[in-house]
């Protein structure tokens, strides 16, 4: 204290020292007590100076010196001694030193001034508090508030301005003298900032009872309902959050405006103070701006997570109803309205009324400073779900214009003339929409909310492109999830397809495109529930699809392998295919009436179960197909589009095209383009969709497939003998692609039998006239049987003459002919050696149709049938005069027929199946035997059936059954007109001949390869190893090692299995 | 008529010089190669010959095989079993199969890692022999070995010297193996 150098500085240097220490919390009453200790502290210093007493305020320097001196003088005495604590000396100012609160403040300033000692340098302090009292009591929030209404009544009171205007002359003296302490007062030595400290008790007030307030409205009205909003069960969610935010936003009102008075307050005082100087009402306004946003930064960071969740809440509802969106909480207006998202027009008041009200909560929000930046954020999010939303809602599954109503508005976009819309309707309506709902609401919004509304506009026409190419983006990706659905509602679903076309344009969504569509494929048609010819027109529809989409094939490259993969798997892709390109015109016509009826009834189910869509689109094939209509769809059973295709000129003129000239680049196109970006090395520019070309290569080598047509071809001459313009065709296809060579049998089939025809008919002319001779070129033949009674009781017999070396699968199976066919073989072969000399005949017994015409006693039975079975009911023909009903067993027929037993079988179960047969028991037999009637009359053989242990053998008719006693005559006919081909026989002789080859190979792969084998080690071999590809699956292979086991042939080891030595 | 060095089957590496050769080609002749050892498997199962069979080797190499020849009745083999390696060569048939015994065995035209000395896995071979028409030569040779030019000298001496002996030194020789 024995300070000689300046103790001004000294002062003031104590003073910074005690305002950064106390600064936090210093207020009125810290200060006064500040002052008295300030003034208390530096008396011993001020001694030394001494001297000036009487002079004016007018010179700073002077009158701070006064100051000392009147502080020391006036107080001096009074002043506790030096190290005193203050607060035990000044007991009104000790509950508020270290606590400020705006009550507290109160309480201070109710407390009578001071006494003034207006002359003094110590009075002007005691002035300057009495004034800074009088202002903050005038100025002050409300010392406790529970609910918003003290808010509403002292609001009430502020607003109705009575003080305002005629604000009290001992505020304005007060303020006076607070503001311009320096000059009114002059021994004042501590001012303090009234607007600072304002802003530091509306903190305070806003912590203390607005944020509670505010947590209370959150709390009343949502409470526990948070969960129910966020699972959809929306209900009056919406209400209740409205409840929510409209009294929030009151609560802020009020408080802001209590707030705000009171800077007002001191505004109006600064101003009347200055005069209404420019400089002054300059400072006026920045204070009032700086301190709106600082309130504004208080409510925005103060606002709960409650609150903000209700104000999405609420902003969801209104911006969906502004922007067409249905939500799901909001019961839609009678049925007629679907759920679908759709562009409002621009008269519907549901749609003005919620946006004024929504505009009008966006204005009260940024009124009360909760539309800051957790506002933008949160209006971002809303508007990109209602993209989303509306993207994935309005155009989900609806792949043309989802509403012609938007149309009429589309006409007045700006964006109507960019590339972007291109010609597709989809994007026309959504860029439409984006236009004029989405981007219009950003902007309302956002200008609402701007802090400068005379600034650049918040949604530039840049953005507006910006939004739009995010709607496609959106639209793109939606498409694509949906590519499959669009592949099988081809080729209704072409304008989707331009959809994507416009919005696919690089090669990253290229590649998204294909890798999405692939994992589609495995998940929804590669797997074991789809059948084969499911997955070959999918596969059709596929190419057609992509081909529409991107005409240079690259796309479709990308997605075929695994098709392709899978389909190598399932061995009766070939037949399929093959039988599909040979379906006649009366199934292609069947299939499309077929196809039709189901559209429609699909349509009809659509438009009944709209809303289902959605959910069905995620089913895989079958489910959605058989969901959408309610009903399993129709079974199509031949790949009948092939045909189609086949017969479809403009198809045929693209493979002529694509097969003449695909070697050079056409240099009149005008329409060329580059290669994508994304194809391979060797690619080359396909011409056409080609659907059968691309389906041909994509099952595998060309041999497999003319194997596979030339055994299907094969099938249907010997079965039809209609004209083969189909086949001709097909052939002809087929030539083009393969070449002639790879089809000479084909084409040797054709010709056999259309001679055959020919000299069918010469044989019988030279039968019944004489002999006419030819020679011709000497072959190895073989015949077929074709055989039909005449009416008078003569057999009538057809051959067809086949070369054998061209003809596949030609086994030859033995059996006994009924005598009377074994005599019109004779002549027959005599008529043919006498048409065609050195040439011999080997009959084909096995192949061919007989028409049967069974004579019972109460009936006749016309079947057609195969050779097998018309042998095998031929023995059961009446001797003449034979005593008793004919009764065979297998074994009997065996010896007599020669026939291989499992035909036998067959046979007679096919003459059970017919009723002429029956089934019995035999008495004395063992388990398995069974002896065969014939069934004279209708009443046996419809005769209740008995179940039999052994259900594999088929219905046993009532034991005991007298079968009538009379003849039965079974007349063998051949007719020309029967479409049953002789395949079973062959067939099954050619499966035992394959067992048994491929019993060798397993023999000689386990004594040479490796001893012991699991099943698909040996299943891997016998695929690489067996020379025309192992015919079976797994599980057939698995049997058939299991039949091995059983015959004692092999053994299972660990799983493993080798040959029992 | 063998000389261990020039034999075809004496020379270690050209199993890998064979398989280099066919890599360097395109690979259009391995493919023929298979083609046609899966046309010999056909017939080889459709028509086996009694006492010989072959396979392709477990490892999913249709270049590679395994075949087994039985002894000969009224030979010193009789009742044995041998078994061999056959390593196809990517141009084959146009080159000889590689033909090794994997069984140990005792004979003069076979040294003791299995090589053989026969003329047609060497420069007799033409594209008309296949593994059947190979297998059966080699059965036959264990009942007439070519005793002019033996690669085991003992054996070829023996085999007319005593019998008895040869046949003792066969059976103690021969040791069934297990296959991997």
């Amino acid at each position: 204290m024995s300070a000689v150098v300046g103790p001004r500085w000294r002062r003031t240097h104590r003073r910074r020292v005690f305002q950064s220490v106390f600064q936090t919390d210093i207020d009125i009453s810290q200060i006064t007590s500040l002052q008295v200790t300030t003034a208390n502290s530096s008396t011993g210093a001020n001694q030394s100076f001494g001297g000036h007493t009487g002079s004016l305020f007018d010179d700073p320097l002077l009158s701070s010196k006064q100051q000392r001196r009147h502080t020391r003088h006036g107080r001096g005495h009074t002043l506790p001694p030096m190290g005193e604590r203050p607060d035990v000396y000044h007991p009104t100012t000790t509950s508020s030193s270290r606590h400020s609160t705006p009550e507290q403040s109160l309480q201070m300033a109710a407390q009578p001034p001071l006494p003034s000692l207006p002359t003094t340098a110590a009075n002007d302090q005691e002035a300057y508090d009495r004034a800074w009292h009088v202002v903050t009591a005038h100025i002050a929030l409300p010392s406790s508030a529970t609910a918003d209404d003290s808010f509403g009544n002292l609001a009430a009171e502020s607003q109705q301005g009575s003080r305002r205007l005629e604000p009290s002359s001992e505020f304005l003296d007060a303020f006076a003298l607070v503001i311009n302490a320096s000059t009114l007062l002059p021994g004042v030595t501590q001012t303090r900032d009234i607007v600072a400290w304002h802003l530091r008790q509306v903190r305070s007030h806003f912590a203390q009872h607005v944020v509670p307030l505010l947590a209370g409205c959150v709390d009343d009205a949502v409470g526990g309902d948070d969960s129910s909003w966020q699972t959809g069960r929306r209900g009056n969610s919406y209400e209740k959050h409205m409840v929510t935010v409209m009294s929030s936003i009151r609560t802020l009102e009020a408080a802001l405006r209590l707030y705000i008075y009171g800077l007002d307050e001191l505004l109006s005082g600064f101003s009347r103070l200055s005069d209404g100087s420019p400089q002054a009402v300059k400072d006026a306004e920045l204070l009032n701006t700086r301190f709106r946003r600082d309130i504004h930064a208080l409510v925005s960071n103060s606002a709960s997570e409650g609150l903000m969740r209700s104000v999405k809440a609420v902003l969801v509802c209104l911006a969906g109803t502004v922007l067409g969106i249905p939500s799901l909480r909001e019961p839609s207006v009678g049925k007629a309205q679907t759920a679908r998202p759709a562009p409002p027009g621009h008269d519907d008041l549901r749609v003005v009324a919620a946006r004024e009200r929504l505009l009008e909560l966006v204005q009260q929000l940024h009124n009360v400073g909760l539309a800051g930046e957790r506002f933008h954020v949160l209006f971002a999010e809303v508007m990109d779900a209602m993209m989303s939303e509306f993207v994935t809602g309005a155009y989900a599954g609806v792949w043309s214009v989802p509403d012609t109503r938007s149309f009429s508005a589309a006409m007045d976009t700006i964006s109507g003339t960019t590339p972007l819309s291109a010609s597709s309707p989809c994007i026309r309506s959504l860029n439409d929409w984006v236009e004029n709902h989405f981007a219009q609401l950003s902007f309302q919004v956002l200008a609402c909310i701007s802090p400068d509304p005379h600034g650049a506009l918040p949604v530039s026409l840049g953005d507006l492109k910006t939004f739009q190419s995010i709607a496609l983006g959106r639209l793109a990706a939606l498409r694509i999830d949906e590519l499959f659905d669009i592949a099988l509602a081809w080729p209704a679903s072409r304008p989707a397809l331009e959809d994507l076309r416009a919005s696919v344009t690089t090669a990253a969504r290229r590649r998204h495109l294909t890798d999405s569509f692939s994992r589609t494929l495995q998940r929804r048609l590669l797997h074991p529930g789809c059948s084969t010819l499911e997955i070959l027109q999918t596969y059709i529809s596929i190419i057609r699809t992509l081909h529409a989409l991107d005409h240079s094939k690259v796309l479709l490259s990308h997605v075929e392998p695994s098709l392709q993969l899978y389909l190598c798997q399932r061995e009766d892709a070939v037949r399929v295919v093959v039988s599909g390109l040979l379906a006649s015109h009366e199934e292609v016509r069947n299939a499309r009436k077929v196809k039709e009826a189901w559209r429609l009834q699909n349509e009809k189910a659509r438009r009944d179960g709209e809303g289902d869509k959605l959910d069905s689109a995620q089913g895989d094939l079958n489910h959605s197909a058989s969901r959408e209509t309610g009903a399993v769809p129709p079974r199509i059973t031949k790949l009948v589009e092939l045909a189609m295709l086949l017969n479809d000129p403009s198809q045929t003129r693209h493979n002529t095209a694509a097969l003449t000239a695909d070697e050079d680049l056409d240099w009149n196109d005008m329409n060329w383009v580059p290669d994508p970006v994304d194809a391979g090395a060797n690619y080359k520019r396909p011409r056409s969709e080609d659907v059968i070309g691309t389906l041909i290569s994509a099952l595998g080598s060309q041999d497999v497939f003319i194997k596979e047509f030339s055994a299907v071809v094969a099938e249907r001459l010997l079965g039809e003998p209609a004209s083969f313009d189909q086949e001709l065709r097909v052939l002809e296809l087929l030539k083009r692609r393969f070449g002639e060579a790879a089809l000479q049998n084909c084409d040797v089939m054709i010709k056999d039998v259309q001679d055959s025809r020919r000299l069918d008919t010469a044989i019988w002319r030279a039968r019944s006239t004489g002999q006419t001779r030819q020679v011709l070129s000497s072959e190895m033949l073989e015949t077929i049987v074709t055989a039909k009674e005449e009416e008078g009781g003569d057999l009538e017999y057809h051959a067809r003459i086949l070369s054998r070396l061209f003809w596949p699968g030609l086994e030859r199976e033995h059996f006994l002919l009924p005598q009377v066919i074994v005599e019109q073989q004779k002549l027959y072969e005599k008529g043919y050696e006498d048409l065609k000399s050195g040439r011999k005949l080997t009959w084909l017994n096995h192949l061919g149709q007989a028409r049967v015409e069974l004579e019972l006693t109460d009936r006749t039975v016309t079947v057609d049938c195969t050779p097998v079975e018309a042998t095998v009911i031929y023995a059961f023909q009446e001797d003449e005069g034979g005593a008793g009903p004919v009764r065979k067993t297998v074994e009997e027929l065996y010896g007599e027929l020669q026939m291989d037993d499992d035909l036998i079988t067959a046979a007679l179960r096919f003459w059970v199946s017919r009723g002429v047969l029956l089934q019995h028991r035999a008495v004395a037999g063992s388990q398995h035997q069974y002896y065969y009637t014939v069934a004279e009359t209708a009443a046996a053989a419809n005769s209740p059936s008995v179940p039999t242990n052994n259900p594999a053998d088929g219905p046993v008719s009532a034991a005991g059954t007298e079968a009538g006693g009379e003849a039965a005559l079974a007349n063998i006919n051949a007719g020309g007109s029967s479409g049953v081909g002789g395949g079973g026989a062959s067939i099954s002789a050619k499966e035992r001949e394959r067992r048994e080859m491929y019993w060798r190979y397993i023999q000689g792969m386990l004594t040479n390869a490796s001893p012991v084998m699991s099943l698909g080690q040996m299943a891997m071999m016998l695929k690489m190893s067996v020379a025309d590809g192992f015919q079976w699956s797994n599980e057939e292979l698995q049997e058939f090692l299991g039949e091995k086991v059983a015959a004692d042939q092999m053994e299972v080891v660990g799983g493993k299995y080798k040959l029992k030595k | 008529m063998s000389h261990m060095e020039d034999s075809q089957n004496a020379a270690p590496g050209s199993v890998q010089a064979n398989k280099l050769g066919g890599a360097k080609k395109s690979v259009e002749p391995a493919q023929n190669a298979a083609k046609r050892l899966q046309t010999e498997l056909m017939q080889l199962m459709t028509s086996p010959a009694p006492g010989v069979s072959a396979f392709p080797s477990a490892d999913g190499n249709l270049l590679s095989w395994r075949a087994t020849i039985e002894g000969p009745a009224d030979t010193p083999y009789s009742g044995l079993t041998f078994k061999l390696s056959f390593e196809f060569p990517s141009n084959y048939p146009y080159s000889p199969p590689t033909v090794l015994f994997r069984t140990p065995i005792y004979h003069p035209n076979v040294d003791f890692s299995g090589r053989i000395c026969l003329d047609i896995l060497k420069d007799k071979w033409t594209a008309a022999y296949n593994t059947q028409t190979v297998l059966l030569s080699l059965q036959s040779l264990l009942g007439e070995p070519n005793n002019t030019s033996p690669l085991n000298g003992e054996a070829a001496e023996l085999w007319d010297k005593d019998p008895a002996l040869f046949k003792t030194k066969v059976l103690a020789r021969h040791k069934d193996i297990e296959d991997d």
